[in-house]
């Protein structure tokens, strides 16, 4: 039984499909442009069946916010990190809520069903 | 004798510069939450106007794992599919069904979470992720062709989408 847990651990550890994203609550800073303060993020790509994630910010009731960033589409190596900053004016803090990052997948397949995933951050 | 002393001063020199220094690793602990694709679905095709994730109809179920560093931080959110993200050309309505079901879990208590998951709207399933561990999700789909009607020959992609939201 046991050589059969470590074996589908195994196989787990080789098919490992993840997307993460930290910090879950950033902590927004000064940035260098006078009004404006930046989010550090910091995406980790182990999906090998996802190369681009999209960078998106939203408000409490899931209303996009104006943000900027080097690039919205972000792409990602398997197996990477990416450090990526979002700048929000500060006259949008107040209601914005939700950084988030979501796998774009690339259109095509064979009957199937694809996972898209997206993870969030809550800015407090 | 002299390079004899010479030598020895220099080895003793070099003993003494070869002290141990601490290599630190560090890590940190923060909240975390990671999504694994473990299986992407597959619809069979058990009649000629269905396609179906369930494998008594030969499709597959797809199954998203959910790890969650520390307790009380995240909510999952599985979206099933309600169309295609491609097709062929459909001129007939397409009746969706499906649900996310809490399948594999590393902790027990984890089994509850099937009881107070949130379905709002019909295809939209919140689940409270309150334990820290791994929680397998099952997600099954269904797509109903018009009344009747075959479904155009061709290649049918739909997308679940799984969300991890900071609570």
């Amino acid at each position: 039984m046991r050589l059969y847990l470590i074996f589908v651990l195994c196989l787990f550890g080789l098919k490992s499909n993840a997307h993460e994203m930290t910090p879950t609550y950033p902590v927004l800073d000064s940035s260098y442009i006078n009004g404006v303060v930046v989010a550090k993020m910091k995406l980790f790509n182990r999906r090998d069946d996802v190369e681009y994630y999209q960078v998106e910010v939203f408000t409490e009731d899931w209303k996009p916010v104006k943000f900027a960033t080097t690039t919205r589409l972000l792409k990602v190596g398997y197996n990477k990190n990416k450090l990526f900053n979002v700048y929000i004016r500060f006259v949008d803090v107040k209601r914005t809520k939700y950084i988030c990052t979501t796998s774009k997948i690339f259109k095509g397949g064979n009957q199937e069903t694809l996972v898209s995933s997206m993870i969030c951050s809550k800015i407090k | 004798m002299t390079i004899k002393k010479i030598t020895a001063v220099v080895l003793l020199l070099s003993a003494t510069s070869a002290m141990a220094t601490d290599s630190p690793i560090n890590g940190t602990v923060q909240p975390k939450c990671s999504v694994y694709t473990e299986t992407q679905g597959v619809f069979g095709n058990p009649l000629p106007n269905k396609l179906d994730t369930l494998p008594a109809s030969g499709g597959t179920k797809a199954s998203i794992r959910y790890d969650i560093a520390q307790a009380n931080f995240y909510l999952a959110r599985i979206t099933h599919p309600n169309s295609f993200s491609s097709s062929p050309t459909l001129n007939d309505s397409v009746a969706w069904t499906g649900s996310s079901v809490v399948g594999q879990v590393s902790v027990a208590a984890m089994s509850a979470y099937e009881a107070a998951k949130v379905i709002s709207p019909s295809n939209v399933t919140t689940f409270n992720m309150t334990l820290a561990g791994s929680t397998w999700f099952t997600v099954s789909s269904t797509a109903l062709y018009g009344y009747n009607k075959a479904l155009p020959a061709g290649s049918y992609t739909a997308i679940i989408k799984a969300d991890c939201i900071a609570k």
